[in-house]
């Protein structure tokens, strides 16, 4: 054995516990690099899965339950969703979803709510009327569902139709938001006889019904029908046209009077709204003349 | 440790042979990430008010069952929250365009498949939502749209490093 051997082997031994520290020292790195990636990966996945289901489980309770926790007197379907005007008995059914603040819903009853009204006090029909709330989702403020809480006030007093009647005659433009002002609401049912009263104003004032409101807007989205007016006479669809025919004041009242051929005539009033001075209300608090 | 004294062949690669990237794209990439973020904090509290309007314009694509409208609905704004959170505090920037850039596609497929179908409605992208008269559709707009933050969530795919993140104080 000789000297030369003996530091050729140290020397290689040397190199061996380089390299080895080297490929440690870079699987250290490497594992290090892993594990913060699987850190940054983990906490993407953890904070978007908490995000998911904190979502679910929020939304859902903040969301308005689809029976209401209380509706309006008179008001019918199984979760108390409708307002019937006119005799319940009538032989014809119309059906009518509509919003306050929707500009073709003022101008059909603009044109139609005297016909109407007419055929409801001759015991023709019974309308289903469903106060629909979606046009604030699409324009600013707040007037459809005010609007539509104060229609539920004024059936509860007994006066649905003919607030109904004066809101849709006194319909601001559709991006004015008159009806979001609950002040300009209540100074509307003081052209109702016996309308205005504190248990009305503070019906509005509170927003009463507004739970009831968004059930039945919700029950609206799922019902299929996509735009307001939506109007139906005993289930099917005559707005704005009944088949070939355009519907007219004339048509509606011929229709009706088809369709009740032969059968008995409703009692009316029996839904305990009060004749209409409908015809004859003022027009003169419009806050817009050219709404529609 | 070795130094100068590392003979020619104990040469190492350098870790994980790294392309080197432009200074400047570190910079931009961050201007990307927090435009990103706020699109999608946008988003979010936009849809985040009315838990049934945000069901109902996921209902109008007509592309779920009515189940898993709510669920959808309901999560959607949180989802979007959480990926502005994780871009503007930059955790995990590739993972997170990679998820921005599968749900936008998903939202171009769903506002396409309404348009190809002839439903109308409002993408219900920045709140909103639901069904519209024909006129009112906007749907080449709102893919356009779409496409301009699907680019940013592209670039932080390609370029994930930027100035100012938590993936760059992770890796140190």
């Amino acid at each position: 054995m000789d000297v030369k051997a003996t530091s050729e082997k140290n020397r290689e031994g040397k190199r061996n516990a380089r390299e080895r520290m080297q490929a440690q020292r870079e699987a250290d790195e490497a594992a290090s690099r892993r594990r913060k990636k699987l850190i940054a990966g983990g906490s993407v996945f953890a904070v978007i899965a908490a995000a998911v289901v904190t979502g679910v489980i929020v939304q859902n309770q903040r969301s308005e339950p689809e029976t209401p926790a209380a509706a309006p007197a008179g008001t019918t379907g199984d979760k108390n969703l409708v307002i019937p005007v006119g005799a319940a008995n009538a032989p014809s059914v119309l059906t009518v979803y509509e919003d306050p603040r929707c500009p073709a819903c003022g101008s059909f009853e603009r044109e139609f709510s005297a016909t109407i009204d007419q055929l409801e006090d001759q015991g023709k029909i019974s309308t289903n009327a469903h106060i629909v709330s979606f046009i604030d989702r699409a324009v600013p403020g707040k007037g459809s569902k005010s609007g539509a809480n104060a229609l539920a006030c004024a059936q509860d007093a007994g006066h649905f139709r003919d607030f109904h009647d004066v809101l849709y005659r006194n319909q601001p433009e559709e991006t004015n938001d008159a009806f979001g002002d609950k002040a300009v609401l209540i100074s509307l049912a003081k052209q109702v006889n016996g309308l205005d009263t504190p248990a009305f104003e503070a019906c509005v004032n509170e927003d009463r019904y507004g739970g009831w409101v968004s059930s039945v807007q919700q029950d609206f989205d799922k019902s299929g029908y996509r735009s307001t007016p939506t109007v139906l006479l005993n289930g099917q669809p005559i707005y704005p046209k009944n088949g070939n025919d355009q519907i007219t004041p004339a048509n509606l009242a011929k229709w009706v009077d088809a369709a009740n051929q032969g059968k008995q005539l409703g009692t009316p009033g029996s839904n305990g709204q009060t004749p209409a001075p409908t015809a004859a209300a003022p027009e003169a608090n419009n806050p817009s003349p050219n709404a529609g | 440790m070795a130094g100068p004294a590392a003979p020619p062949g104990d040469c190492v690669p350098t870790p994980a042979a790294r392309r080197t990237v432009p200074a400047w794209t570190q910079p931009l990439g961050t201007a990307v990430r927090l435009g990103l973020a706020v699109v999608w904090g946008w988003a979010g509290l936009a849809k985040i008010a009315d838990p049934a309007e945000a069901a109902q314009a996921v209902r109008a694509y007509e592309l779920l069952p009515e189940a898993l409208v709510k669920p959808v609905g309901h999560a959607l704004p949180f989802l979007e929250l959480a990926l502005a959170l994780l871009l503007v505090i930059g955790l995990g920037v590739r993972l997170v365009a990679g998820v921005s850039t599968l749900l936008l596609l998903t939202f171009v497929a769903g506002i396409g498949s309404a348009w190809a179908r002839g439903i109308s409605i409002d993408c219900g992208c920045f709140g909103g939502g639901g069904h519209v008269d024909a006129s009112q559709t906007e749907y080449l707009q709102e893919i356009l749209r779409d496409t301009g933050f699907l680019l940013l969530a592209g670039w932080l795919l390609w370029r994930p490093r930027t100035k100012f993140s938590a993936d760059g104080w992770l890796a140190g």
